[in-house]
C-alpha cells in the first residue's frame, strides 16, 4: 500500500489553543485579611498582561489567586467560564502554569530535574518519560538558554540561572496560559531582555501570558496590555499608551514625571522622575 | 511491520534507564543510582541478618543459619534459628523499615528533616497508650492497637494546636515538642502509681526492644508495612514536587490537600504500627531516611532506600545490643538512642545545616 509519512511536527502537539482566565468580584488575601477586594479582570488571550503597583498592593496575591495557589475568599476565577476550584486540578495544570515569586531548590537537584517536572501534568504514572516530553524539555531549555547547564545543581548555579530553570520548567508545562511573579527579579540588564523577549515569543505561539513586574519601564516596553493596582483594586488598565500617563505614575508611587513616546519605538518613556 | 520492544532511548537521561515501549506508550524512568544503592543496602541486610541469626548464646556458621533456614539443618539449629531468633530479625527489619519510611514521609511534609514522629511525640503519645493499657487492660493483644490509637490522637491533637500553619514550619514541630513531653510525663506517671511488678511488665513498652515479640505482631506488621508501602509509593511524584516548593504540586496539578492528608495518615499509620511491635525506638525515622539521602545523593524522596536503611540501623543495633554485655541485654532503643543522639546534636548545631529534606 502505498501511504504518505506524515511530516514529523504533525505528530507533536499543534499550538495550544487559547484559554481564557477571568477573575469575577475577586476577594483574597492571607487569613482574616483581605488584600483584594471585588476585583474583574479578564485576561486578554494571546497577550503579555503586565500588573504593576506599588509594593503591597495586592498584585502577587492577585497572580497567586489567578494561579489557584491561594483560594479565594469571594467570587471566582474563571478558566474557560468554569469555576477553576471546581475542574479536575490536573485538567487546570495542562491550562494553567505559574512562576512563582520564590524560586529556590532542594539540595541535589538538577536543572533538568526541575524543568522535567513541567511534563507531570501531561504523564502518567506508566509514562513518565516519553519522546514528546523530551522534545519539549529540551526546547524549554534552548529556550531559556540552559542546554549547557542542564545537568548542573541547582544550588550550585546563579540566581540569575536558578530564575531561568524555573521560567524554564513553566514554559515545559506547555500551557496556553503561563502566569509569572517577577520573573527578572533575579536577572541582570541582558538576561532581563532575554527573558521579556523570550516571553513575547511565547504569546506569537498562541500563549497567554500575565505577570507581574515592579519595573514600569520594563512592564509598558514589553505588555500588550497594562493592569495598574493600587491598595487591591484595578484604578487602570489598557495598552500602555493608553493608561501610562504622568497622572498615574503619580497615584501609584507618588513621584511626578512626564510621559513621552520612545523615538524609536513608540512605547511610552518616563522622563524627568522626581519627588 | 516494525515491533519495538522495550528499548533504551537514543538521547539518554543523566542517571537514569529509560525503558520504553512507545507502542504502548509506556516508558519508565529507574534511577540507576537509586538501583545499585538499594541492591547494596539489600545485600548488607542479608548480611546484617544472617549475622544476628548466627549469634548468641548458641554460636553458628552462616551456612548452619541457611541450612536451619531452607528447614534442611540440624533440629536444634532450626528451633534456634527459625522458633527464636527469626521472628526478632524480621521484626527488626519490619520495624526499622516502618519507622524510616514514616521519618522520610513526615520530613517531606513538614519540609523540614529534623521533624521526624519520634521527635514531635508521636512516639511518645503511641508509649503512652501502651503502657497504660498494659497497667490498665494487662491484655496480650491491648497495648499494640492502644499504640496506634496514642500515634493518631496524639497527630490530631498536634493538627488542633497547631492551627491554620498544617505541616508547615517550626509551630507544627514545637507544638509536637509539647505533645510528646505531656505523652512523656503521663507514662511516667502512670509508671509511678502503679505496683512495681506491673510497672516492669510495661517498662519495655517505653525504650523500645525486640527481646519476645510474638509471631501475631509480625503479621500486623507485614501488613501495615504492605499496604504503608504501596500507598506511601503512590504518593512519591506528589511528594517530589512538594519538596521542592509548597505550591509546586498544586501548580502541576496534584490535589494537595489530599496528598498531604494521605502522607500523614500513612506516616502515622507505619510510626503506630512499629511502636506496636518494638516500642519507641527512637532515631531510626531520622537516621534513616538521612543515610538513604547521602547514598542517593538527594534526589527525589529516596522511599525505598530509607526502608532499606531503617531495617538496616535496626537490625544492627539489636545485635549489638545483644552481643556488647552479653548475656545481659541492652534494649535496641537505647543502642539507636546512643547513635542517633549524637548525629541530631549535630545536625542542630553545624553552622551549614539545611533544614529541608
Amino acid at each position: 500500500m502505498n501511504t504518505v509519512e506524515k511530516p514529523i511536527l504533525a505528530a507533536s502537539t499543534p499550538p495550544s489553543a487559547p484559554a481564557s482566565l477571568r477573575a469575577k468580584e475577586l476577594a483574597a488575601g492571607h487569613q482574616q485579611h483581605l488584600v483584594i477586594e471585588g476585583l474583574n479582570l479578564s485576561l486578554p488571550k494571546q497577550q503579555v498582561t503586565a500588573i504593576v503597583g506599588p509594593n503591597g498592593c495586592g498584585k502577587s496575591t492577585l497572580l497567586n489567586t489567578l494561579g489557584r495557589i491561594l483560594a479565594p475568599k469571594g467570587g471566582q476565577v474563571l478558566l474557560d467560564g468554569k469555576d477553576i476550584h471546581a475542574l479536575p486540578s490536573k485538567q487546570v495544570a495542562q491550562k494553567l502554569a505559574l512562576l512563582p515569586q520564590d524560586t529556590t531548590a532542594p539540595e541535589g537537584m538538577t536543572v533538568l530535574d526541575l524543568v522535567r517536572f513541567g511534563r507531570q501534568p501531561h504523564q502518567q504514572w506508566y509514562s513518565q518519560w516519553s519522546a514528546e516530553d523530551q522534545r519539549i524539555v529540551q526546547a524549554a531549555l534552548r529556550a531559556a538558554n540552559l542546554l549547557e547547564l542542564q545537568h548542573r545543581e541547582l544550588d550550585k548555579l546563579s540566581g540569575g540561572q536558578r530564575q531561568r530553570a524555573w521560567i524554564a520548567m513553566a514554559i515545559a508545562q506547555d500551557t496556553p496560559l503561563l502566569l509569572l511573579d517577577e520573573p527578572t527579579s533575579a536577572l541582570d540588564l541582558g538576561h532581563q531582555i532575554e527573558v521579556f523577549e523570550l516571553i513575547q515569543s511565547l504569546t506569537q505561539e498562541g500563549k497567554t501570558v500575565a505577570m507581574v513586574v515592579h519595573d514600569l519601564l520594563n512592564a509598558a516596553r514589553y505588555a500588550d496590555y497594562l493592569v495598574a493596582m493600587k491598595a487591591g483594586k484595578i484604578i487602570a488598565e489598557g495598552t500602555p499608551q493608553e493608561v501610562l500617563t504622568a497622572e498615574l505614575v503619580y497615584e501609584l508611587y507618588q513621584v511626578h514625571c512626564q510621559v513621552m513616546p520612545d523615538p524609536i519605538s513608540g512605547v511610552p518613556l518616563l522622563v524627568n522622575i522626581r519627588r | 511491520m516494525q515491533v519495538l520492544p522495550f528499548q533504551h532511548h537514543s538521547l539518554p537521561l543523566k542517571g537514569f534507564w529509560v525503558l520504553k515501549s512507545p507502542r504502548q506508550g509506556i516508558s519508565l524512568l529507574v534511577n540507576k543510582r537509586a538501583l545499585v544503592v538499594n541492591l547494596c543496602l539489600m545485600l548488607a541486610l542479608g548480611l546484617a541478618g544472617t549475622l544476628s541469626l548466627a549469634a548468641g548464646s548458641v554460636p553458628l556458621s552462616a551456612t548452619e543459619v541457611w541450612l536451619a533456614l531452607l528447614g534442611k539443618g540440624d533440629p536444634l539449629h532450626e528451633l534456634v534459628v527459625r522458633e527464636l531468633r527469626l521472628v526478632r530479625v524480621l521484626a527488626g527489619i519490619g520495624t526499622g523499615a516502618a519507622f524510616a519510611v514514616a521519618g522520610c514521609l513526615m520530613q517531606t511534609l513538614a519540609r523540614n528533616r529534623l521533624a521526624t514522629p519520634g521527635i514531635i511525640g508521636i512516639d511518645n503519645a503511641a508509649t503512652a497508650f501502651a503502657v497504660a493499657s498494659v497497667v490498665g487492660v494487662g491484655s496480650a493483644l491491648a497495648p499494640p492497637a492502644m499504640s496506634i490509637v496514642g500515634a493518631i490522637l496524639a497527630t490530631t491533637l498536634i493538627f488542633a494546636l497547631a492551627g491554620g500553619s498544617g505541616t508547615q514550619g517550626y509551630r507544627f514541630i514545637v507544638v509536637g515538642l509539647g505533645v510528646g513531653a505531656i505523652a512523656g510525663a503521663v507514662t511516667q506517671l502512670v509508671l509511678s502509681w502503679v505496683a512495681i511488678d506491673t510497672a516492669n511488665a510495661a517498662f519495655p513498652w517505653t525504650i523500645g526492644s525486640l527481646n519476645a515479640r510474638s509471631p501475631d505482631t509480625l503479621l500486623l506488621l507485614a501488613a501495615g508495612l504492605t499496604l504503608g508501602g504501596i500507598w506511601a509509593a503512590t504518593l512519591v511524584r506528589g511528594l517530589q514536587a512538594l519538596r521542592v516548593s509548597e505550591s509546586l504540586p498544586i501548580t502541576l496539578g496534584f490535589n494537595s490537600k489530599r496528598l498531604r492528608t494521605q502522607s500523614l495518615i500513612v506516616a502515622v499509620g507505619l510510626t503506630g504500627v512499629a511502636v506496636a511491635v518494638a516500642g519507641p525506638v527512637g532515631m531510626v525515622a531520622l537516621l534513616g531516611p538521612e543515610i538513604a539521602r547521602l547514598l542517593c545523593r538527594h534526589r527525589g524522596i529516596p522511599l525505598l532506600s530509607s526502608a532499606l536503611a531503617g531495617a538496616l540501623i535496626m537490625v544492627l543495633a539489636d545485635l549489638l545490643g545483644r552481643l556488647l554485655l552479653a548475656p545481659l541485654e541492652i534494649p535496641v532503643g537505647i543502642i539507636t538512642a546512643v547513635v542517633g543522639s549524637p548525629y541530631l546534636l549535630w545536625m542542630l548545631l553545624n553552622p551549614n545545616f539545611r533544614n529541608q529534606p
